[in-house]
């Protein structure tokens, strides 16, 4: 049995031909390291694409990578602020490292984020630390307006993690030349089918520069040449976030006809809840993979990646045949 | 018009403030005894005030102290059915149960605890709905409502005809609970109007797995490091509760009420009266609680002995709340339900969550 993977919100198309052919070139050189000119080459290229001055963009292994990084040089001193739920593995580094973690817990079904609760937090030196949109309920969290609150309170800095903008267009980026105490982080593993190449970014302001301008050279060269070649290519990205948008759609539709609670999205991923239990393993049986977070959150939820037209069509299919049994 | 029925089990929640954590069998007499006043009145008040679909509604309720005594007020229309002794018991219960379903009524209500939902169950089954009142001590089952608001607006709102799910009824052992044992199993199902925002979850068993378990060490040693002196803690029921004690070095009763000094016994398992008393000795005092697992109640479930009284001269403020974050994580929201309306709306806020070292959740409190 095939398996259907809708459970790590990878994009189900690869990238062009030229992008995956720059990282076999690029194996075939692994003797030599990444050529320097080529890390400037990708830093220009972002920040041509993310409209940002060269200066503040940071290359690293992915943005949690990045993300651990900003954790482990700015927690010590200062009080964690973040929410949950959140995807944030690495941010049990801040538990290691960090002076006080503070969860500000989302609360269903709404999921919404009170602004007030977060800004009476920061009575001290605080990193807060937000995606957005958030994993797993794929909204929004935050407008320019709470972000400028953030930014202008007491002593403290701001790292957002924009792993889905391709999918909601929403950015801060334009804050990073006028805020030194904005980052935001970004990734090539959603939007441009680059999941396996582990690479990320983070535009950051001059308070985050300060320590992590010298971080890039751990990118692999395949990763490395095959960003640069998805950036010149990046039409690409574009056309098949418009394919998942629209199958996001569908899909959503899907579910609500079939008496499902699904939750608004800007992401390539949507949030359900059902009162069918141990959903995510009656699919895995089926050879249907989502990721059900009952287990590690709350009983009934449960997030699934948008694939192609025929992978939904199996799983909602899948999800039909199992509410039939039962009624 | 919808015809509800509505019966009261007079004894409920009695046993829950004098710490006696149930009134199954004999244990009504010595709640009595030990001066408990009935909470089902005030319960039944607070559920019937808060249906606004008055004029769409009619009563069949059961006689006297089991429901006819407090709907007057209110202006329905009422029909009683039957007649009771001064002394009701569960036979009453179910008597009445199905003769209201024989009449056809629509929609059975019920006040009481997890005790009388059995009862209902035994006599109804699933032939008609059932709205469940919460007033019982423990009231751990997820047939019932968050609270009798709640459960007030599941009335209204079946108006409307919502679709019906079958919901969970638990036989807690008393016995076993009063040895400080929770002892549950599955009694079976009721059917409940699916409104799920007014449904409590149900409880879900402590986390025994190694990293709950951890965690509840990491918390028990941060808990036990930031006791001050000449303060007295009021540690409630639960195995975070009782990780914190052993990392004092005192003997906690998992399922009752301890309370703690210095890092001394000072007394256990105490009732309100005896919190009182302590509180009347001792001008600095909080409270440690955790949530229930599944539900998020942090007042109002299992632990009666903390009365509004209680948590009122203590104040909110001093009430710390501690959980694993895989309880923690599992939960909507926390809960409170104490039975004062007021002292439920001053609770209903964001409060932290202790849920390791130096690491707090921010959470909405619900009532």
């Amino acid at each position: 049995m095939k398996e259907v993977r809708l459970d790590k919100n990878e994009m189900p198309y690869p990238p062009p031909k030229e992008v995956t052919g720059a990282a076999k070139e690029a194996s075939e050189d692994l003797h030599r390291y990444s050529p320097p000119q080529k890390r400037r080459l990708l830093r220009e290229l972002i920040s041509d694409y993310a409209r940002v001055p060269v200066k503040h963009v940071v290359l690293g292994a992915g943005s949690e990578f990045l993300l651990r990084e900003v954790i482990q040089t700015f927690s010590v001193k200062r009080k964690v602020v973040t929410i949950s739920p959140s995807f944030f593995p690495t941010l049990e580094a801040a538990k290691r490292y960090g002076k006080e973690l503070v969860r500000i817990r989302l609360t269903p079904p709404e999921f919404r984020l009170d602004e007030d609760l977060l800004l009476e937090e920061l009575t001290g030196p605080s990193l807060v630390i937000l995606d957005n949109p958030n994993n797993p309920t794929g909204q929004l969290l935050v407008d320019e307006e709470t972000v400028k609150a953030i930014l202008e309170s007491e002593d403290s800095l701001l790292l957002i993690d924009e792993a889905y903008y391709e999918f909601s267009e929403v950015t801060f980026a334009g804050l990073v030349s006028k805020y030194p105490n904005i980052a935001i982080t970004r990734t090539f593993a959603k939007g441009f089918s680059l999941a396996g190449a582990r690479l990320g970014y983070m535009l950051g302001g001059e308070d985050f520069l300060e320590y992590l301008s010298s971080i890039c050279t751990f990118l692999s060269k395949p990763s490395l040449l095959a960003g640069v070649k998805a950036l010149q290519a990046r039409e690409y990205v574009r056309e098949n976030v418009t394919i998942i948008v629209k199958e996001r759609r569908k899909l959503k539709e899907g579910l609500e006809k079939l008496d499902v609670d699904v939750y608004p999205t800007e992401t390539n991923f949507l949030l359900f809840h059902t009162g069918l239990s141990d959903l995510g393993s009656k699919l895995k049986s089926k050879g249907v993979i989502v990721d059900d977070l009952s287990n590690t959150w709350l009983p009934g939820y449960v997030r699934v990646t948008v694939g192609k037209p025929e992978e939904n069509g199996l799983f909602l299919s899948e999800i039909e045949d199992m509410i039939s049994t039962l009624t | 018009m919808l015809n509800v029925g509505l019966i009261v089990n007079p004894i409920a929640g009695m046993g829950g403030s004098v710490g006696l954590k149930g009134t199954d069998g004999d244990m009504y007499r010595k709640a009595k005894d030990l001066g408990a006043q009935p909470k089902t009145p005030k319960r039944t008040r607070d559920f019937l005030s808060e249906i606004t679909e008055v004029e769409d509604v009619r009563f069949l309720v059961a006689p006297a102290q089991m429901g006819e005594d407090y709907i007057q007020d209110f202006g329905f229309d009422v029909d009683v059915l039957g007649d009771v002794e001064k002394e009701t018991t569960a036979t009453d219960t179910k008597k009445i149960a199905g003769e209201m379903v024989e009449k056809g009524i629509d929609l059975l209500v019920f006040v009481g605890g997890d005790g009388t939902c059995r009862d209902i169950l035994d006599s109804v089954g699933t032939q008609v709905p059932v709205v469940s009142v919460p007033a019982g001590v423990k009231v751990f089952s997820s047939a019932f409502a968050v609270s009798p608001r709640a459960a007030a607006k599941m009335v209204d709102r079946f108006v409307e005809g919502p679709d019906l799910t079958k919901q969970e009824v638990l036989d807690i052992d008393e016995d076993a609970f009063r040895n400080d044992k929770l002892a549950s199993r599955l009694y079976g199902y009721l059917l409940v109007p699916e409104l799920n925002q007014y449904l409590q979850e149900g409880k879900e068993a402590s986390g025994t797995d190694q990293t709950s378990v951890k965690n509840k060490e990491e918390i028990a040693k941060y808990v036990a490091e930031s006791f001050e002196e000449d303060l007295l803690y009021l540690l409630g029921p639960g195995t975070t509760l009782e990780a914190i004690a052993q990392e004092l070095n005192v003997e906690k009763t998992l399922l009752g009420i301890d309370a703690v000094k210095d890092s001394r016994l000072e007394r256990n398992d105490v009732n309100e009266k005896d919190i009182l008393d302590l509180l009347q000795e001792y001008k600095k005092v909080k409270i440690i609680v955790t949530p229930i697992g599944g539900n998020g109640f942090i007042f109002g479930r299992g632990s009666k002995q903390f009365t509004p009284e209680v948590i009122k001269r203590v104040g909110p403020d001093n009430v710390m709340i501690v959980g694993d974050k895989a309880k923690v994580n599992g939960l909507h929201a926390l809960r409170v339900d104490t039975g004062d309306a007021e002292l439920d709306e001053l609770l209903s806020r964001h409060v932290k969550v202790i849920v390791g070292r130096d690491e707090t959740m921010l959470m909405e409190v619900r009532s």
